[in-house]
């Protein structure tokens, strides 16, 4: 951590768990391409059917599923089906409203 | 010489007619007689790039409903960039689903998924289908395809090569899926749901009744209430038909519409309309004799927001055929207007003891209106009416009192909307039970006796949902119990958290001077951006 610097509010709890000792959970959180691919928490509902356990909030992972077709049920992937889904919307948390449905009407 | 020429001409002849033959069971040539629209989209597009030693390859192979093949077309519009314009894509799908349709009764266990009814939630028949198909959509969308083994085992290679994700992701990575999928399933799913089978075989040799004429029709819109009224169905040309309804959900309250209808497969009716104000869409299924129809209608830019539908035919064969008995609770000790809507009427009714018949209203062939009372010691339950001196399939509901109050769906999810997605409401109703023999409430032998009027609330589902201030951000629920959920997009106010919400829903319903509550949970979650007609 000594040649990066903390710039968002995730980034510096991150560097608060090392300083306390967390270093081992840091490493692993660090470690992952999402959240979603992870820990398969459900898109909708988890598996407790309620939402605590999903990825929050979904749009900070919403490239993070649709990248390695974790839900193509559920949402473009771009991996195969919509190769260009995301293009010219390059974060997710901003250009969500810009997100075409798949299916087209009759 | 002319015998040679005229001998090489015959030869030549019937190689050509030998050739036409052969490539006429494929299609690729143009069949002297106009051909359907749908063979030639198959011929012209799909015919590119499933056409092997002279043979269609994949298609004839396969079975589907009409919403199967769409989204089969669609899928190859996707993926590989067939071009189809709305009225080729119609029409393929019309073709596909008369000759490679599902019959009634294999359609009939998923109807559900094809109404879009929400909130439903179907049921795999063991755990390993639940894992393998279920766990990324309904098990009906398999459920209602017909393939032998191999055309199986094909698709778990499209699966494996487009949604590689599926061998990687929970309960995929945890077992040798990719041998499951290859060598376990196809089998399994071709025993359950072959290709070829004696439902289909008789159904699609069969004649079918056609559409046309007038239906008395009646069903129920959560939120609104009941309704009765008439459909008129005109043919204009082959399963085609231009309908007008009216409907009476109540006093003061009647729905007008005109639309038009498709039939597939000689019984899958698709329609839309415009009733009042609204955009619809219908999905009914003709009953195999074609007296009868039944399904959902739904708006077309919000498919949670409908009505069930129920019709029987108003012709010439109609005898005693009731469609629905209004108001479906009696409560003993009191007087009741109650309305009968059918076909074939007689103005002879029988409620069974204790309910009697005490004025008419109204006698007609379609409609009978009268006055019962209901002796205060008449046995609560259900009773079927007899009908014309003929014990009817429908019931009504003798009562004293409520003994409990349930939500229904008592699981629903609505959505938060916004940019290309319309939020997705989420409509309860509350219904009214006797506790049954064993006088216990929640158990399997209470006593459906209806929907009945609520007021409607709702909390935090638990204390996390308390702690996140789900009741604040999630929506709100409208007087008739329908929840409207917030928009979609993170809210800076919630600490990373965007509007969803996970709350209890509860009815308050006063009986006599009681007053009963029901309680169901509510998530409010986020958009989906595939919505596919099956999911």
């Amino acid at each position: 951590m000594k040649r990066l610097r903390a710039l968002n509010h995730k980034a510096h709890l991150i560097e608060q768990a090392a300083t306390d000792g967390h270093r081992e959970e840091v490493q692993l959180m660090s470690s992952v391409v999402g959240c979603t691919t992870t820990f398969d928490p459900g898109w909708e509902v988890d598996a407790f059917g309620g939402l605590a356990s999903l990825c929050q909030p979904m749009e900070a992972d919403l490239y993070g599923c649709t990248d390695p077709c974790w839900w193509p049920a559920q949402l473009a992937d771009s991996l195969n089906t919509a190769r260009d889904w995301t293009d010219g919307k390059n974060s997710a948390l901003r250009d969500w409203r810009e997100l075409q449905t798949l299916f087209p009407g009759d | 010489m002319k015998a040679e020429t005229t001998r090489h001409t015959r030869r030549r002849l019937r190689t050509a007619g030998a050739v036409a033959l052969a490539l006429g069971m494929v299609g690729v040539m143009p069949a002297v007689a106009a051909q359907d629209p749908g063979r030639d989209v198959i011929d012209k597009k799909c015919a590119s790039c499933h056409l092997e030693d002279g043979k269609l390859t994949r298609i004839p192979e396969i079975r589907k409903s009409p919403e199967g093949w769409d989204m089969t077309v669609v899928r190859m519009g996707i993926w590989h960039k067939v071009e189809l314009s709305a009225e080729e894509r119609r029409a393929v799908v019309k073709y596909l689903a008369d000759r490679q349709g599902l019959a009634p009764a294999e359609a009939a266990p998923f109807r559900f998924l094809t109404e879009r009814r929400p909130n439903m939630q179907d049921t795999p028949p063991d755990d390993e289908m639940a894992q393998m198909c279920g766990r990324c959509h309904s098990y009906g969308r398999v459920a209602l395809q017909r393939r032998d083994e191999a055309e199986w085992r094909k698709l778990m290679h499209t699966h494996l090569g487009q949604f590689p994700s599926a061998e990687y992701s929970a309960l995929g990575r945890d077992r040798n899926w990719w041998e499951i999928a290859r060598d376990k399933m196809p089998g399994r799913l071709a025993e359950m749901y072959p290709k070829n089978t004696d439902a289909w075989r008789n159904w699609s040799g069969a004649k079918h009744k056609p559409a046309d004429g007038r239906w008395i029709v009646a069903g129920e819109r959560p939120g609104w209430g009941a309704y009765t009224g008439t459909m008129t169905a005109t043919a204009k040309g082959k399963d085609r038909y231009e309908v007008s309804y009216e409907l009476h959900f109540g006093p003061g309250n009647t729905v007008r519409g005109k639309g038009e209808s498709l039939v597939y497969t000689g019984y899958e009716w698709r329609g839309t309309a415009q009733l009042g104000n609204e955009h619809t869409q219908s999905i009914f299924a003709l009953s195999e004799d074609g007296a009868r129809m039944s399904g959902r209608w739904f708006l077309r830019k919000s498919e949670e927001i409908g009505a069930t539908f129920e019709a029987v035919r108003a012709d010439k064969a109609a005898k005693n055929v009731p469609v629905a008995i209004t108001p479906h609770m009696l409560r003993a000790g009191e007087t009741a207007t109650v309305t009968v809507a059918g076909a074939g009427l007689d103005a002879k009714l029988d409620f069974g003891p204790g309910v009697e018949v005490v004025e008419w209203l109204g006698k007609s062939a379609e409609q009978l209106k009268l006055r019962v009372k209901v002796a205060a010691d008449a046995a609560p339950g259900l009773r079927k009416v007899a009908v014309g001196g003929r014990e009817s399939d429908r019931t009504v509901a003798v009562y004293r009192q409520i003994d409990s109050v349930r939500v229904e769906p008592a699981f629903g999810v609505a959505r938060v909307g916004g940019g290309t997605n319309p939020p997705v409401t989420a409509q309860f109703d509350a219904v009214a039970f006797l506790n049954g023999a064993d006088g216990q409430p929640g158990t399997d032998d209470d006593v459906r006796l209806g929907s009945v009027p609520a007021t409607w609330s709702t909390e935090p589902f638990d204390e996390r949902a308390k702690h996140e201030e789900d009741l604040k951000f999630a929506g709100h629920i409208e007087p008739h119990g329908q929840f409207l959920p917030s928009f979609a997009g993170p809210n800076p106010a919630r600490r990373g958290l965007n509007n969803v919400g996970n709350l209890s829903v509860v009815a308050t319903v006063a009986d006599g001077g009681r007053s009963l509550n029901g309680k169901g949970q509510l998530v409010v979650t986020v958009q989906r951006w595939n919505p596919t007609p099956l999911r």
